[in-house]
């Protein structure tokens, strides 16, 4: 991603970026504009838009429309998509990396959990408005993230992953909240989904001077932040401080998409795209992209919004224009893929810090037992309908192993393939980010379920398995289609899993601002529960993880040599664009299974990997057995704890899992 | 084994028809056309059903109705902050959440049926193996939720042995309705808009497919939202999205979300709207919004005495 460096700089390329850019800046913003001004004409005549704009007569409800609706939220679209833009285009420089987005360091995570309890648990906190509390989240969460990483010096991986981390974290916590106490909190759905509907000029003013306010304290940072891409061997010779440089640039960052998490709401996407259009559009440097991106952010939210407002008209009700922009940016994505030239390798784990290997077999014979006792207590240990604690006895066990049997089965094959899914990814891609998740299966899957439940009125257990079966294999289908032009190159697949994943988000993000209780049963799934299984359904699929984590076991030399790297795995004679499709397929198939089970929060396989390598375990072999013994353990344990915890009400084991692996994958990392 | 879609479309077309056709004579129909059906499942060996689970707030306050109180419901320990009345009985066992209710739990309850709304399909293959499962559809494409409520009150009547139960029933009903209607004669030309608020920016408002909007039809008042609703019977929009109606007053159902009233105070266009200003803005106390026939007439008692208390204040 080295500025300058990555390209010819002809004398004229600065131009030349440049008219491309304003080519695509006019093809954004003027159909916004015309759509504004259209919208304006339809209600106002052309002579009172400025009276109504400045002084609008308080007799004359048209223009007391435009004044407090139509131009607030122009103006709000612009500014928050300039400053997602510009918060994105500073993430990616810092953490080097292309795929870095505002929504990467948890903070509209934090500030969706900070509004949740203070909902639930201190509503007295809202004398001090909505904003100040969704402010204080988003800042609470970049803190936790910079004490993490603090010692670190904020290196990229280590902050990626701690956001990652984090923002799964908050997510889970929230919503297992929303599913406790859905009525409450269903006001939560619109914000999270970044409606832009404005009623008063209040926002805008605030964001306006935010935005302002940062953008100057931006300056004294621009060269710093320029040599940033620099290894940072050379970024240190020319006499930059890393850490000073990363602490003020990051925060800057997340103040900018705090301001317009907390003034409007979640609005996703734009943070991510615009960056990318600056780059594709050929601004190299920095300096252009700082300039470029909020240009393409505002003019992309604005044209977004309008065609929400004319879209919300047609269908009588709330289009989140958050959600919707995400709908419209995911495809958008997908197009850029092969365009966008992926310049820096996605970021690798310094060798230098992993633990010594240790003896492989006592461990993995501790984690096996660890497994069976987590198993067995599983199903012996419950309350009783008083709420007791119990052992069940031999007579009930005949009557509770029904209930228990499948959804504990469920929960360890569900781990163990995740975790499988997991290793292989995270050694054929390099990433440490890699999870399950990235592929984009479980979204599909998602997908698909989502178009059942609201397709179809009365939508049985089949037929929803169906869907999301369906949705699952179209994804898998769709992976290898895109990956066969790269050689299934491990970006594009992971680009093309993040735009699915946006994709459904968005969708969903959609439904549930509308408050329709279906979308409330697409959110629990989506939390990862084993409660639809049944006997047949976990024994074929306790059948299918052993096959499949048995294949992959056979691929484990090639595990042992993708993390060398291409060059010397092809030249170790493999075949890289097979063995690649095989490990894919293996990887996809085995989430499938697993989404099928307990729903795409997969969280599980980016934990399991860690935890197996943090234990000394290196080899792909041995790594692969811990990973999916400790997956199926974690997995147990958080379907029991769902099951028993808050009795009789049933938590998701996806959420438990992640609120338990969270903390204890920040712990193992941080215990360097 | 689930009787609903048979029952829904009997009440369906049944309704339909409605126009000419007494309220009486519509559940005297209904019960006869389901009563095949209901016979043949209560002439087993089981008898009336007396131990029942009640997997949603609509059907469990119809049993309450019908004085067959549901051993166990879903989400029992917020009923007080939704439905308020009819008022649960202590020993009510709760289940946790209606999309996912302790199977253990239902498993140790010795049940006679598990009542479920079609909204719950995916999770009737698990509650089959416990007890009988009947669907009720209150809430669903096209419907309209007070019929479907009076077919699902006979139903569950048959079922539970308390047929002779319905004539008072439906009388009370009668009562509630026409009383409202006689209270509320000097108001029927001044449009209502219903609503919940969502934040300080955005309300869900009721209008047509709603429980509510029947209720304003039998009761002779208007509503001034006419734009599209959901199948449950609502929109969530902005409140610029409120069409100003002349003359029209908005009733917002508690409980509102913390903060958002004082939100509210600095809306400058909330306070310019034409409802705000003429101060014929009033709260209504918690009803439930996706309910059956005790919802039906709470709201119906509650709105008739908001408004008129309202309406005497303002001479």
């Amino acid at each position: 991603m080295a500025d300058g460096a990555a390209g010819p700089c002809r004398a004229d390329g600065g131009w030349r970026a440049w008219s491309a850019a304003g080519l695509l800046i006019a093809a954004l913003t003027l159909p916004a504009a015309a759509l504004s001004v259209q919208a304006l004409a339809t209600s106002l005549r052309p002579s009172l838009w400025l009276a109504a704009v400045l002084a609008p007569d308080p007799a004359d409800p048209v223009q007391l429309r435009v004044h407090f609706v139509t131009m607030p939220r122009i103006a709000a679209s612009i500014l928050c998509g300039a400053a997602l833009a510009l918060a994105g285009v500073i993430f990616q420089q810092v953490l080097r990396n292309p795929l870095a987005a505002p929504s990467t360091l948890g903070v509209s995570a934090g500030a969706k959990l900070a509004l949740v309890s203070t909902t639930l648990w201190a509503p007295g906190l809202f004398v001090f408005g909505r904003e100040t509390v969704a402010l204080a989240g988003g800042g609470a969460a970049l803190a936790v993230v910079l004490a993490l990483t603090w010692r670190k010096s904020f290196a990229p991986v280590a902050v990626v992953l701690a956001g990652l981390v984090l923002g799964l974290y908050c997510g889970a916590a929230a919503a297992a909240l929303v599913l406790f106490e859905e009525h409450t909190l269903v006001g939560l759905f619109i914000w999270g989904s970044g409606s832009l509907s404005l009623q008063g000029w209040a926002v805008v003013s605030t964001l306006a001077t935010q935005l302002a306010v940062t953008a100057v304290l931006l300056v004294p940072i621009l060269r710093p932040l320029s040599v940033l891409s620099l290894e940072e061997a050379g970024a240190r010779s020319v006499g930059v401080s890393l850490h000073g440089t990363r602490l003020a640039a990051l925060t800057l960052a997340v103040a900018l998409t705090a301001f317009v998490v907390s003034g409007v709401g979640v609005i996703g996407f734009v943070g991510l795209v615009a960056p990318a259009l600056a780059r594709l559009a050929g601004a190299r440097r920095l300096r252009d992209r700082l300039l470029l991106a909020p240009l393409l952010g505002a003019g992309l939210l604005w044209s977004t919004d309008q065609l929400v407002q004319r879209a919300g008209e047609a269908i009588g009700g709330l289009l989140p224009t958050g959600a919707v922009t995400a709908l419209f940016g995911s495809p958008l994505l997908l197009w850029l893929l092969p365009r966008l030239r992926v310049a820096a390798p996605l970021p690798v784990v310094d060798p230098g810090t992993t633990p010594h290997r240790r003896r492989a077999e006592p461990l993995l014979v501790g984690l096996t037992i660890a497994l069976v006792v987590a198993f067995v207590g599983s199903l012996l240990l419950g309350r009783t309908p008083s709420g007791a604690w119990a052992l069940a006895g031999s007579d009930d066990l005949a009557a509770l192993l029904p209930w228990r049997a499948p959804r504990a089965l469920a929960a360890l094959c569900a781990g163990a393939m995740l975790a499988a899914a997991g290793v292989i990814l995270q050694r054929t891609t390099r990433n440490p980010m890699a999870s399950p998740e990235v592929l984009g299966v479980g979204a599909g899957a998602a997908l698909g379920l989502v178009v059942v439940v609201f397709a179809v009125a009365v939508a049985g257990h089949g037929l929803q398995l169906a869907g999301a079966a369906g949705g699952a294999f179209a994804v898998l289908g769709l992976i290898v289609l895109l990956g066969r032009r790269s050689g299934f190159g491990p970006e594009r697949v992971l680009l093309a899993g993040i735009a699915i994943g946006a994709l459904l988000d968005a969708l969903v993000g959609v439904v549930t601002a509308g408050g329709d209780p279906r979308s409330l049963m697409i959110l629990n799934w989506m939390s990862g529960s084993t409660y639809q299984v049944d006997g047949p359904q976990a024994a074929w699929c306790a059948g299918g993880a052993i096959l499949l984590i048995g294949a992959v076991a056979l691929c484990s030399r090639w595990l042992d040599l993708m993390p060398l790297g291409d060059p010397a795995s092809a030249a170790l004679g493999l075949d890289l664009a097979r063995v690649r499709l095989i490990l894919l397929g293996l990887a996809a198939g085995a989430t499938a299974a697993a989404t099928l089970l307990v729903g795409p929060l997969t969280f599980v396989g980016l934990t399991a990997p860690h935890l197996a390598v943090r234990l000394g375990l290196q080899r792909a072999l041995s790594q692969l057995a811990g990973a999916v013994l400790a997956g199926a353990l974690v997995m147990v344990t958080a379907d029991w704890l769902g099951r028993m915890a808050a009795f009789p009400w049933q938590m998701p084991a996806g959420l438990i899992a992640t609120l338990i692996g969270g903390p204890a994958l920040i712990w193992l990392l941080a215990r360097r | 084994m689930v009787t609903g879609p048979v029952g829904a479309a009997a009440g369906g077309r049944t309704n339909g028809a409605r126009g000419a056709i007494s309220r009486r004579a519509v559940l005297c129909g209904l019960a006869a056309a389901s009563g095949g059906a209901v016979a043949a499942f209560a002439a087993g060996e089981r008898g009336p059903l007396r131990r029942i689970a009640a997997l949603d707030y609509g059907l469990a306050e119809t049993l309450l109705l019908l004085d067959v109180p549901p051993v166990a419901v879903v989400g029992a320990r917020n009923w007080s902050r939704w439905v308020v009345e009819p008022a649960l009985p202590p020993d009510v066992v709760d289940l946790g959440s209606s999309r996912e209710p302790n199977l253990e739990l239902l498993q140790q309850l010795r049940l006679d049926a598990i009542l479920v709304t079609p909204f719950q399909a995916g999770i009737v293959h698990r509650l089959e193996r416990i007890a009988p499962v009947l669907s009720f559809p209150i809430y669903v494409p096209g419907g309209r939720p007070l019929a479907l409520a009076e077919a699902a009150t006979v139903r569950l009547a048959m079922l539970s042995g308390r047929d002779d139960a319905l004539g008072a029933v439906t009388a009370r009903l009668e009562d509630v309705f026409s009383a409202t209607r006689d209270r509320l004669h000097d108001e029927r030309d001044r449009p209502l808009c219903l609503v919940s608020f969502m934040d300080g920016r955005h309300v869900r408002v009721y209008g047509a497919n709603s429980l509510f909007q029947e209720v304003l039809d039998r009761v002779g008042l208007v509503n001034a939202y006419r734009g599209r609703t959901n199948f449950w019977g609502f929109a969530t929009i902005g409140i610029e999205a409120l069409e100003p109606v002349p003359d029209a007053r908005l009733v917002y159902l508690d409980p509102v979300p913390a903060g958002v009233l004082q939100a509210l105070a600095t809306n400058p266009l909330w306070s310019r709207l034409p409802f705000v200003k003429a101060g014929a803005v009033m709260g209504l106390p918690p009803v439930l919004m996706f309910g059956a026939l005790p919802s039906a007439m709470r709201f119906a008692a509650l709105l008739g005495g908001t408004l008129v208390t309202e309406g005497s204040r303002r001479g």
